[in-house]
């Protein structure tokens, strides 16, 4: 179906190539996964299977590549849009109708297929994805999963041979993106759809997938099973490195596979984790009776929160459930809300904004709305000289979070691992009580997720941190609590491992291997291990 | 016979409803119209981010107007009258005789200059609420096809524009929290920044999504659910008639029209729930 022979590609004007002479062939029906840390060239990749790359965005192509027989040297992207459906990164981006079935209808529109055919087709779509309650809403309305549906829907309508899907999950709740992909895996296996997806959270694709494409960061890349790129690749889920650690012999893929190999292991260790978490008495966020309406639709309702100091809070739910409203609230910079949020005592409708800054850092959704100067350097000299602090001591903030950072790139040129990183020591120059994070992970491969969780738990020592993420593995590593909501109010709120293994949907993969004893991370097994 | 209406139908009405009021020039009718067309507004068009170019329009009057007092305190055509204050007059050369700078302001100078700009800022108002009601995409769908070739960029400008109003927001938001007192010359660039570096992505983006799916790869366009000239469209935009042959004879008559022809308007459009055509 698609087939690459030699395939090179460098961007003008760059000095490394992306791709170095690749070459694979996929045959139909077949679910391939392409891996690599950030910016190593997962999305230029898949925009080379349509030619996007490079008639879109320029570069030079060595070798060729054919989708069912047709060269996209010759055809452009508009001449595959039949053969190939392609879903970004964001789908809210790609969107150019404004209701769901306007949507659906707009691939057809542009290939003049006839309306009753049209009509047809997208009756088949709805039902196919379950759209068909949501037929006339605005897309803008819909929950980020919904929206998901809707852009594989609209690129499904032309009966693609080929869908190629770029981090559909990335910005899903666990749920929705179980559903969406066990959507895919069904158009594979019932209408033997082939399928290549990127993707940077394995633990939620790893099980569907018949094939990998590891992309290194040199333009080099290798292909195999699951099985075989995961036997050492450094990029790796949880429950690879869990199989690894206990020196299983073959590189477990899912929970089934892994628990069937550790049976005995289990069940010789009985050693309880123990759960140290000391927490300060300092009260430092106390938010009380916190409701938010957008235009007369209830958001949040009657809220009451505390958090304390050395605390790391994660905050978790649906999308569309209220995280970022409560967050927004939390930092008062929300016009809905209504309600007193403390931080320290003090009314946060009562105090200035420089005062606002040593009381509480918020980091956006997108890290990249608070930067604005034009090298690293400038960033941090300017927050110094907001705060009032000593000249480099944001700067050195930074090197300790990130030593190999230059003060003199640009930001746009960070890695997102390494922009987070500005923005949160920007944020923490002010030294506030409280950080809060919004959905830091997205977008971030293990290592940059590395380095976050020790800048996370760094932060606790000195302050609390309330964290809204759909990651679970995350939550696994850094948090000591937990606070879930659903449809504006508190369901569940209590200690990390109490929440999360009691929702199997939310329960990060080691727990499902390790279960019924409480162990969420790779490192908590080995240190039982070790212990017993 | 409630329906959302052709987009054309919102033009014509408003263009003549425009010459309308240029026309009879009275600052009660351009007051009755502004308040009617908020109320329309806020019933009638359709839930979508286009909703809100009538607010903005609105906004951008107010500024016509402010612009054209203060200019019209400083600097003008004496007017002789009921004087209200008088600034310093600047000494002018001889050449430049009937127009001064400073000098006494009378109540008929502001008066007039008032009604002159109101009666832009009602036209804006108009325009805005066009654009509202009648929904740009909706518009670029029933225009010719020669047109919609270069519709690319339109359709872009379309949908990267209301992302932009919000993206705006949530940048100046979390900006706020960065602590930083700045004079609003260099806010306004450290909040340009992101955002045109915002939009711009978007529209790479999405170009590239269009481009994918086969957007301008054929000359020839088939419609989902096309919008028909219905005789109902036609009504509504000749319910401004009245207004236009009758309207100049006196100001009652005018505002009686105005209300007659924005009511058949109410009682025509389908409620700003219902979304599709």
């Amino acid at each position: 179906m698609i087939e690459f022979s030699n395939v090179s590609l460098i961007y003008p004007n760059a000095t490394k190539t992306v791709i170095e002479d690749l070459s694979f062939s996929v045959v139909e029906g077949e679910f391939v996964l392409v891996i690599g840390s950030t910016g190593v060239g997962k999305s230029s990749l898949l925009r080379l299977i349509n030619g996007l790359v490079p008639h879109h965005t320029g570069g030079i192509l060595g070798g060729d590549i054919s989708v069912d027989g047709l060269s996209t040297r010759t055809v452009k992207p508009g001449g595959l849009a039949h053969l190939i459906g392609i879903v970004g990164q964001n789908p809210a981006h790609g969107f150019v109708a404004d209701t769901v079935e306007e949507e659906l209808a707009f691939s057809m529109e542009t290939l003049n297929v006839a309306p009753d055919m049209m009509r047809k087709r997208i009756e088949e779509i709805l039902d196919l994805l379950s759209l068909a309650p949501l037929r006339n809403r605005l897309i803008a309305t819909l929950s980020g999963g919904e929206q998901q549906r809707v852009a594989i829907g609209a690129a499904l309508v032309m009966h693609p041979k080929v869908l190629v899907l770029d981090e559909p999950t990335s910005a899903l709740d666990p749920i929705a993106a179980e559903e969406v992909l066990s959507i895919l895996q069904r158009l594979v296996h019932d209408l033997s759809l082939t399928v290549i997806i990127s993707e940077h959270r394995l633990e939620r694709v790893i099980q569907f997938v018949d094939r990998v494409i590891y992309i290194e960061g040199d333009g080099s890349s290798r292909i195999g099973t699951p099985q075989e790129i995961f036997k050492e690749s450094p990029i790796a889920p949880p429950i690879v490195h869990l199989s690894r650690a206990l020196g299983l012999k073959e590189v477990g893929l899912t929970v089934r596979q892994v628990r069937r190999e550790t049976e005995e292991l289990r069940t010789s260790l009985k050693s309880q984790p123990q759960t140290t978490t000391i927490i300060d008495e300092t009260e430092v966020l106390n938010i009380k009776d916190l409701s938010v309406n957008y235009n007369g639709k209830k958001v949040l309702e009657k809220l009451n929160l505390s958090v304390h100091r050395g605390e790391i809070v994660a905050l978790m739910g649906r999308n569309g459930a209220g995280k970022s409203s409560l967050l927004t609230s939390a930092v008062g910079i929300n016009d809905h809300a209504t309600g007193t949020v403390r931080i320290l005592g003090k009314d946060l409708a009562k105090v200035s904004s420089a005062a606002r800054m040593q009381l509480v850092g918020y980091v956006p959704q997108e890290p990249s709305d608070l930067l604005y100067h034009q090298s690293v350097g400038q960033e941090c000299a300017s927050a110094d000289r907001d705060l009032k602090l000593p000249d480099g001591s944001t700067f050195n903030r930074l090197q300790e979070l990130i030593p190999e950072i230059s003060s003199d790139t640009h930001p746009r040129d960070l890695s997102e691992g390494q922009r987070l990183a500005l923005v949160v020591s920007i944020v923490i120059s002010g030294s506030p009580e409280l950080i809060i994070l919004d959905e830091p992970t997205r977008g971030l491969d293990y290592s940059a997720k590395a380095t976050l969780s020790a800048i996370i738990k760094e932060l606790a020592h000195s302050c609390a941190v309330f964290v809204a993420t759909h990651d679970v593995e995350l939550v696994a590593e850094v948090a000591t609590r937990v606070i879930f909501i659903a449809d504006g109010e508190i369901v569940a709120d209590g200690p990390t491992i109490d929440v999360l293994l009691s929702s199997p949907s939310f329960a990060p993969q080691v727990a499902k291997v390790m279960a019924p004893s409480p162990w969420l991370t790779v490192g908590d097994v080995i240190s039982a291990i070790e212990n017993s | 016979m409630k329906q959302l209406r052709h987009p054309f139908a919102w033009w014509i009405w408003a263009i003549a409803l425009s010459i309308a009021i240029w026309r009879i020039n009275s600052i009660a009718v351009d007051l009755v119209l502004i308040g009617a067309l908020c109320a329309l507004v806020a019933q009638r068009a359709p839930l979508t981010p286009w909703r809100n170019t009538f607010f903005w329009s609105l906004r951008m009057g107010f500024i016509v107007i402010l612009i054209r007092l203060v200019i019209g305190i400083l600097i003008g055509v004496p007017m002789p009258g009921n004087t209200i204050f008088t600034l310093p007059q600047l000494a002018l050369p001889n050449w430049l005789a009937g127009i001064r700078i400073g000098g006494p302001v009378t109540t008929e100078r502001l008066l007039s200059t008032f009604h002159e700009s109101l009666t832009f800022a009602a036209i804006f108002a108009l325009i805005g609420a066009a654009t509202s009601l009648s929904h740009p995409r909706r518009l670029l769908k029933v225009l010719p096809i020669f047109i919609y070739e270069f519709g690319v960029t339109i359709v872009i400008a379309t949908t990267v524009l209301p992302q932009i109003v919000a993206s705006i927001s949530r940048i100046r938001n979390a900006q706020k929290l960065r602590g930083a007192t700045k004079s609003p010359l260099m806010q306004w660039r450290s909040i340009a920044l992101p955002v045109l570096e915002d939009a711009l992505a978007r529209s790479l983006e999405l170009a590239a999504a269009m481009d994918s799916r086969g957007f301008g790869f054929l000359k020839q366009r088939s419609s989902y659910r096309e919008i028909k000239w219905r005789s109902f469209d036609l009504l509504f935009a000749f319910a401004t008639i009245p207004l236009l042959t009758f309207g100049l004879h006196s100001t009652p008559l005018a505002i009686a029209l105005l209300l007659l022809a924005l009511t058949s308007t109410f009682a025509l459009t389908a409620n700003r729930e219902q979304v599709r055509a």
